[in-house]
């Protein structure tokens, strides 16, 4: 297991930086600053694209996009669409986590494992993923093990690596004090090395569920008749510009909840990090 | 509490670490002497001199490479097994991600107690060593000397017929030093526990130990065993009793020696 050294505790660790308690103005305000910018792009796109001889073919107004994603949604079967590209995304990513980490913790505790693994992890991680669509088709055709086995191979990388990592990180110390007190190396494995590697894991799984969206995104471009990929590929197809913005609406959307999503876990998991 | 009835045993222990990229290490060379049962002993030696490594040692973390460990019951003058053992680490060794309660009940969630009884203990263990009300406190929000009293906490509450400490100390500032060595005489002459403690502290040695051993510079030997007859309890005001005065002399005078010797040979640290 490599120990690379560990800075000291420390104690004197700095207070995060207060947020000034009196603003000089809004636009101090991370939150106003964010949604006030996304606010004024709309504005000026709108005002453009009415202004100006722009087709619609290529610029759609952002009150058509609406409309269009509005109509989609009743009557679209777009929430279809986001359901099975949804359920194609977390079923493969959930088991990529699991086993992932089951990986990983092997991975970084088993020196024969780990001398194996290294190599085919070097071998495969830096291969992007999309150049595998084709072998899998022909393997496994275009349906659902083909969506899992893709969205899985999105995410297994990232989160093996990280899981090794974080474990091959956790202090030397803390597995000393779990075996004095009794911990079996199956305890220890449970009972130290995951939990210390959890902030580890959880970055991997940032990378890994991005990944799987993409993957799974455009696998649906490629071959699928369903799922927001197929949507938006076919409305390109057929040139109904808003649809597609509004596909990628729909997917910008899908990012940011992701994203805050994550944010609010990790703010969950990391209480004994803060302060 | 039961009495611990197993003295620990050295037998010309020596351990030497071999390596393939550099010359052989030898850690302790022969070392020789006993822990008694319900003592205090206090390992005090130059830096590098194998104090740790005969902790491990004596834990069954690290195997000797020659002589002998043994645990024996005096009284029926024959061979016992290891007695339950419990270490207070230098750098705490708190897992950051468990609550003070959580740290302290580790070892018995470990052997399966239940939780409303491992609670339970692990409540008064804490309520033991002043810590009552920071049950739920992680140890990032601790002090220093704060999260060392968890560390006893933890170890105290396993009941160990044995108290392993590792330069318990060591990270303290020199007031939460004080403090704390007085807490933790108080704490092992009511448990009657047997104890090994390693430290630099001349002070703390005599504060706390029924007994001293010298360590030589590497490779570690036993230069002189000392007996620290002041009497209990003892505190701060301990350190103006004459007594106090000469044990310190002396152990200072044998670790100068060393400490000299070491930095002459360039290993010291």
């Amino acid at each position: 297991m490599r120990r690379p050294p560990r800075l000291e505790e420390d104690t004197a660790a700095l207070p995060p930086p207060e947020p000034a308690r009196s603003r000089r103005s809004p636009l101090d305000d991370p939150r106003v600053l964010g949604w006030g910018s996304i606010a004024l792009v709309l504005i000026v796109w709108e005002l453009a694209a009415r202004l100006s001889a722009v087709s619609p073919l290529y610029l759609p107004r952002p009150s058509q996009i609406v409309a269009a994603l509005v109509a989609m949604f009743a009557s679209g079967g777009l929430a279809l669409d986001l359901g099975i590209t949804l359920w194609r995304i977390f079923a493969g990513f959930a088991i990529a986590l699991v086993f992932g980490v089951l990986l990983g913790l092997w991975i970084a505790t088993s020196f024969r494992a780990r001398a194996v693994a290294d190599m085919f992890i070097a071998a495969l991680y830096p291969l992007p993923k999309v150049t595998l669509i084709p072998l899998l088709i022909i393997w496994l055709g275009t349906g659902g093990p083909f969506m899992l086995t893709i969205s899985f191979l999105g995410a297994i990388f990232p989160v093996v690596i990280n899981t090794v990592l974080g474990v091959s990180q956790c202090d030397p110390g803390l597995v000393l004090a779990a075996r004095d007190l009794g911990a079996t190396p199956r305890q220890i494995m449970r009972r130290v090395l995951l939990p210390s590697a959890i902030p580890s894991i959880f970055a991997g799984v940032r990378l890994g569920l991005g990944v799987s969206i993409i993957l799974v995104v455009a696998a649906e471009m490629v071959v699928g008749k369903t799922g927001l990929g197929a949507r938006l590929y076919l409305a390109g197809q057929i040139l109904e510009t808003e649809q597609v913005f509004a596909v990628l609406l729909v997917l910008a959307a899908l990012g940011i909840i992701v994203t805050k999503v994550q944010d609010a876990i990790d703010v969950a998991l990391g209480k004994w990090r803060a302060e | 509490m039961v009495r611990p009835a197993v003295a620990i045993e050295f037998d010309e222990i020596g351990l030497t670490f071999t390596s393939a990229s550099a010359a052989p290490t030898v850690a302790l060379e022969a070392v020789s002497c006993r822990f008694e049962a319900g003592q205090v002993t206090a390992i005090i030696g130059p830096s590098g001199c194998g104090k740790t490594t005969l902790l491990q040692i004596a834990r069954g973390f690290l195997q000797p490479t020659r002589g002998r460990l043994q645990f024996v019951e005096p009284t029926e003058r024959r061979l016992a097994d290891r007695p339950p053992m419990a270490t207070v680490w230098q750098a705490f060794n708190l897992f950051p991600w468990l609550t003070v309660l959580d740290n302290v009940a580790f070892g018995l969630d470990l052997a399966g107690v239940p939780r409303a009884e491992r609670n339970a203990r692990a409540r008064r263990a804490i309520a033991a060593v002043d810590l009552a009300g920071f049950e739920d406190r992680y140890p990032r929000q601790l002090s220093g000397g704060m999260r060392q009293r968890v560390g006893l906490a933890r170890a105290l509450v396993m009941e160990p017929e044995v108290l392993l400490l590792d330069e318990p100390f060591g990270a303290l500032d020199a007031q939460t030093r004080l403090i704390l060595q007085e807490q933790l005489a108080r704490l092992v002459e009511t448990s009657g526990t047997t104890a090994i403690l390693v430290t630099h502290s001349i002070e703390e040695a005599i504060l706390l130990a029924d007994v001293i051993l010298v360590m030589t510079a590497r490779p570690g030997r036993v230069a002189a065993r000392i007996e620290v007859d002041l009497p209990r309890p003892r505190s701060v005001a301990t350190t103006h009793d004459p007594g106090f005065a000469v044990l310190f002399d002396r152990i200072y005078g044998l670790l100068r020696d060393e400490v000299m010797r070491s930095m002459v040979s360039g290993e010291g640290g």
